[in-house]
């Protein structure tokens, strides 16, 4: 079972997180063409390796964190919060 | 074979106060302290202790140690039987009721053992070959026949029986973070967990016997395992027995489950039976040794039938010498020392080695003991001696020119086997680690990663105790960051052993057994080669090797080997299955723990729980929460109940807990763009003091929710949204706000447990209203028109009071403060009482919205459009929203997709169920056109109705009959498509 680093309540078991989707993923603006909806919504890299991806943690804090994880061993090389301007202020102030 | 217990010996003193009883098959034997069930009845001369899984052959007591695959056995009596239990593992303690298994009449004469004569046309693959069709015509084949055999094959396989009780005991979960953790406590795992200590480090060791020290146990002098305890204890290093480490997990985490000794967890129920350990650790090291192997001859499971390193633990822990005369067939040195240890006992030995030579020293080491020693031989057949089910009599062979030639017979009560080692990799296995066969010792090993995962000791291969603990010190002589580079030699044994898989002649015919405790046999593995099952893991499946609860510990290899030799190719080239977790079976009450029953589904409650309850509510579950389902008064059945809530709240008033919606709090100054984001439909221009009922969509452009919104000010929404989805709809904003869009500045906040939501539904709802509110004027038709919002004082209580409709009628939602719930819905209750006023349930409500038509996730059920559900006016084209885009897809916008409809009966007597499919009358068979989600008497309209979804919708199917067909439960009928809105469709009575 591997631990993720929550930036604001530590090092904690992955049954507090819930998964969330690739992190690669950009949404188009929402009035967007139907073509980059579709790839947005439909297509998956599906990487054998070192993926980003967004975990919520459900039972904690309730962020969504960016986390870089390796999908084939499991390591886990970076937690960051998605929320941008979160994330520099805590750079900030750690 | 008639074992001797030997007297005053150490561990196991034959003192008065060390005897126990316990019950073998209801008759009371006694045993020592301390004995394993297998050492108790071998010391009372049982020797049948079970009947094979599949041929009912007799059999005994293979091993002394995990890896046993006769003598499993079930213990204890009632709730608290626990079946296949190792005979071999498992402590006797005072009193203990142990039954045989798989065995009718009595393990002695088993009626099911009548399937071993005809055991030749039982190979592998029998039953489905037979019975999915009756040879040779495959008589029966497609028909249900497989079904009707099965029943009788399940019956007569198998192994014990678990109780049907309840489990009454308790379990219990802990996490535990250490540096070091060892598995095993052999020489070399004491010495690791010494050596870890003493470098400082905080070290956990494990075992999983009930006793600590692993193959020290096994030799006959105890002071080197004292010692090393000693200094364990005094280094302040945690041990834990009957503790077996099942599983190698991802991040260095291992599963542990620890089981309490019996007579501990029955005199305190407080005290859990089984402790389920998540282990976390910096270093694993893993000194889980080795396990002797048997090899493939004819009748090689008959009772009496050992392995070599077993007889040494029954003689040196036990006191058990097993008989006065026994025989061992070896391949390797590793025997050499028990036989001596034997006739140091008093026994005679004969030892039967299949190599043609072996090194001086342990002929030095043997010469003029009482041991007859036979080089190039081996035992080619077993034979069941007279009046017994167990050994008598030996066949033997000889090597000569290269292959075996039968060389008379011996007679024999015991026999010890050992064709070589097989090191305990699996936890290595389970995380995947590299393993490769070594020729030299016929072993696989692995080595962990060197870096946080070591194997030492004979799990590595190591086969001299003097190697096994250099083998543990070596890991702490390294800098931690640099890679262990482990020099201790592999194998260590004067003379390499010869590998030995089988011995077979070609005239001399039975069955010879790989997987004993599966049944499987050598002839098997041969079919499944035959029939091109030859990769390892089509052999496994078809033979079904290794797939038993001793998961092939001792005959894998013996498949593997022969499959190889079929193939003509080396075992490494054959390859192995993967071991999986967990290593022993577990209990899956442990798994459990204490998540049973509401621990593991909490119940939420709403706040007006108690009152409820107290007016007589039937609960029904929804998800998580406890909801009232329907009030009956006296004995009011169900339907009655519903009908006449429904009918009384329409005629005049009715009030239902609504509290389990999901309410979500929105501010900041971009909220309004942000619900206007997330809706279909414009909230921009939302006064304060509105509320708006909303469709939200998935990326995808289905529908995802619905529920109304409310403006409570400027910058603060009150959001509602189902009571399903209250949990999925609060991520989703989250993750709106925080990944897509960070530049919003808005807040949410769950605060569905902050508010007890109660519906006050009919016409005279108003009027109660008017009897409850601090000032009436607030609630009047002008100052809250429908769907108007206002923040009032209830009993000077500041609550909300929303003018909103599930049901169609004049209908409020009072919101309330959890904390005063229940005494305000006693204020409410009493003051409805001056009307004809009822409480109604989730039933009721569920009439109501139905003769309305509106939606609840049994419509919304995650694959329809907003077209489907006629909700397309929802749907902005001025404005832009999640879903907007691809809600637009081809297909989704078809006009022949299923939409929403309403069903009446044609004959307005007749009943029927959700789930029933709609067809054009003359097709009901295929694909149907439509099905029916949601049904329920209708008291507004007297009869039957319901909500479905059918293709085309009402245009569609305008002129053209219509049948309902339930081909489970044989109802057809024809019916009216209407729409959905089936009860006062102009909203008439929603404006009182």
């Amino acid at each position: 079972m591997i631990q993720i680093e929550c930036p604001f309540c530590g090092k904690r078991d992955q049954s507090e997180f819930s998964y969330g989707r690739e992190g690669q993923i950009t949404f188009p603006a929402l009035n967007a063409d139907e073509n980059s909806w579709y790839d947005a919504v439909f297509l998956r890299k599906n990487t054998y390796g070192r993926q980003i991806e967004t975990w919520q943690h459900t039972h904690g804090c309730r962020s969504w964190l960016l986390v870089e994880r390796d999908t084939v061993t499991h390591k886990i090389f970076s937690v960051k919060l998605a929320h941008t301007d979160w994330q520099e202020q805590i750079k900030k102030t750690t | 074979m008639n074992p001797l217990r030997k007297k005053n010996q150490s561990r196991t003193d034959n003192v008065e106060e060390n005897v126990i009883f316990f019950f073998w098959n209801n008759k009371k034997y006694f045993a020592n302290k301390g004995d394993s069930i297998a050492a108790g009845l071998l010391a009372n001369n049982q020797h049948v202790i079970g009947r094979s899984f599949k041929y009912h052959r007799p059999r005994g007591i293979m091993s002394a140690g995990v890896e046993e695959a006769g003598a499993l056995v079930t213990i204890g009596n009632g709730a608290y039987t626990e079946a296949n239990v190792r005979a071999t593992t498992t402590e006797l303690t005072q009193g203990l009721s142990v039954y045989s298994q798989n065995a009718w009449p009595s393990v002695k004469f088993d009626i099911g053992s009548i399937l071993n004569v005809f055991g030749k046309f039982f190979a592998a693959g029998f039953y489905y070959k037979m019975f999915m069709g009756i040879p040779p015509f495959e008589w029966g084949r497609g028909t249900k026949i497989w079904m009707f055999f099965e029943h009788f094959i399940r019956k007569a396989a198998g192994l014990g029986q678990s109780s049907r009780l309840p489990d009454p005991d308790c379990y219990e979960h802990m996490h535990t973070h250490t540096d070091v953790l060892v598995i095993g406590t052999g020489p070399a795992g004491l010495q690791a967990a010494i050596s870890a200590a003493e470098e400082g480090k905080d070290v956990l060791i494990v075992e999983q016997d009930y006793a600590i020290g692993g193959s020290y146990l096994s030799q006959p002098d105890t002071v080197e395992l004292e010692t090393q305890i000693e200094v364990l204890k005094k280094l302040r290093v945690t041990i834990l027995t009957r503790t077996t480490a099942f599983g190698l997990y991802d991040d260095k985490t291992v599963g542990l489950v620890q089981v309490m000794p019996a007579k501990e967890y029955k005199t305190s129920s407080k005290k859990p039976r089984q402790q389920f350990n998540i282990c976390r650790a910096e270093k694993i090291i893993l000194a889980t040794g080795a396990i002797e192997r048997s090899y493939a001859f004819i009748n090689n499971d008959l009772p009496g039938i050992m392995s070599v390193s077993s007889a040494r633990t029954y003689l040196n822990r036990f006191n058990l010498l097993l008989s006065k005369n026994i025989v061992i067939s070896t391949n390797n040195d590793s025997a050499y020392e028990t036989a001596i240890e034997l006739e140091n006992a008093g026994a005679t030995i004969t030892i039967l080695d299949a190599r043609e030579q072996i090194g001086n020293k342990l002929l030095q080491q043997i010469a003029g003991l009482r041991i007859n020693l036979y080089l190039g031989s081996g035992v080619v057949k077993a034979e069941k001696g007279l009046n017994t089910s167990s050994i008598g009599k030996i066949n033997l062979v000889e090597f000569a020119n290269n292959k075996w030639r039968y060389a008379g017979n011996l007679s024999c009560d015991c026999l010890l086997i050992s064709a070589g080692w097989s090191p305990v990799i699996h936890l290595a296995s389970h995380q995947g680690y590299p393993i490769n066969w070594n020729e030299e010792n016929a072993c696989f090993l692995s080595s962990g990663d060197n870096k946080s995962i070591f194997l030492i000791g004979s799990a590595r291969g190591i086969w001299t105790k003097a190697g096994c603990i250099q083998s543990a010190k070596e890991i702490f002589q390294y800098n931690s960051r640099k890679k262990h580079k482990p020099s201790t030699v592999i194998g260590g044994w004067e003379t390499p052993l010869a590998p030995l898989y089988e011995i077979c002649l070609h005239n001399i015919k039975g069955k010879a057994f790989v997987d004993p405790q599966h049944d499987v046999t050598s002839s098997d593995i041969r079919l499944a080669y035959q029939e091109g099952f030859i990769s390892v893991e089509h052999m496994k499946r078809y033979t079904t090797l290794g797939m038993a609860t001793d998961q092939g510990k001792m005959g894998n290899i013996i498949g593997l080997a022969l499959m190889a030799e079929a193939l003509n190719c080396s075992i490494s080239e054959v390859g192995v299955t993967r071991f999986r977790p967990p290593y022993t079976s577990i209990s899956l009450g442990a798994l459990a723990g204490r998540n049973r029953q509401s621990h593991f589904k909490p119940i939420r409650r709403t706040p007006f729980n108690n009152f409820s309850i107290q007016n007589k509510g039937v609960m029904i579950n929804a998800g998580l929460w406890h909801r009232p389902w329907y009030y009956p008064m006296e004995s009011e059945s169900l339907e009655a109940a519903y009908i006449r809530e429904a009918t009384v709240t329409r005629r005049s008033l009715g009030i239902c807990d609504v509290s389990s919606l999901g309410k979500i709090i929105i501010q900041g100054p971009d909220s309004t763009e942000f619900i206007n984001r997330v809706y279909t439909n414009p909230f921009a221009k939302l006064p304060v003091g509105k509320a708006r009922y909303g469709i939200m969509l998935r990326d995808d452009g289905l529908v995802f929710d619905d529920g109304t919104t409310w403006r409570l000010s400027e910058n603060c929404y009150l959001m509602t949204t189902t009571t399903d989805n209250a949990f999925s709809v609060m991520a989703r904003l989250e993750e709106l706000l925080q990944v897509r869009w960070p530049d919003l500045s808005v807040q949410v906040t769950s605060v569905t447990d902050q508010w007890g939501g109660c519906a006050l539904a009919g016409p005279n709802s108003r009027n109660l209203l008017t009897k409850i509110i601090d000032d009436p004027n607030e609630i009047s038709n002008e100052s809250l028109p429908f769907m108007g919002i206002k923040q009032v004082l209830i009993q000077n209580v500041p609550c909300y009071v929303a003018r909103i409709s599930f049901s169609g009628e004049l209908a409020y939602e009072v919101y309330i403060p959890s904390d005063y719930a229940q005494s305000m819905m006693e204020f409410i209750w009493e003051n409805g009482q001056k009307f004809e006023c009822c409480l109604y349930g989730l039933e009721a409500l569920g009439t109501m919205r139905i003769e309305k038509g509106h939606l609840t996730n049994a419509e919304i059920d995650g694959r329809v459009t907003i077209q489907d559900i006629g909700l397309s006016k929802m749907a902005s084209s001025n404005k832009d929203y999640i879903g907007k885009v691809l809600k637009n897809r081809e297909k989704l916008t078809d006009s022949d997709r299923p939409q929403l409809v309403g069903i009446f009966p044609k004959d307005k007597n007749k009943t029927f169920k959700a789930g029933a499919l709609l067809n054009e009358a003359g097709y009901s068979n295929g694909h149907p056109l439509g099905w029916v989600t949601s049904v329920t008497f209708s008291p507004a309209l007297g009869h039957w109705i319901a909500l479905g979804f059918i293709t085309g919708g009402l245009a569609y199917v305008k002129d053209k009959n219509i049948v309902l067909s339930d081909e489970l439960r044989s109802n057809f009928l024809d019916v009216e498509i209407v729409s959905p809105q089936m009860y006062d469709p102009e909203g008439l009575r929603l404006h009182g």
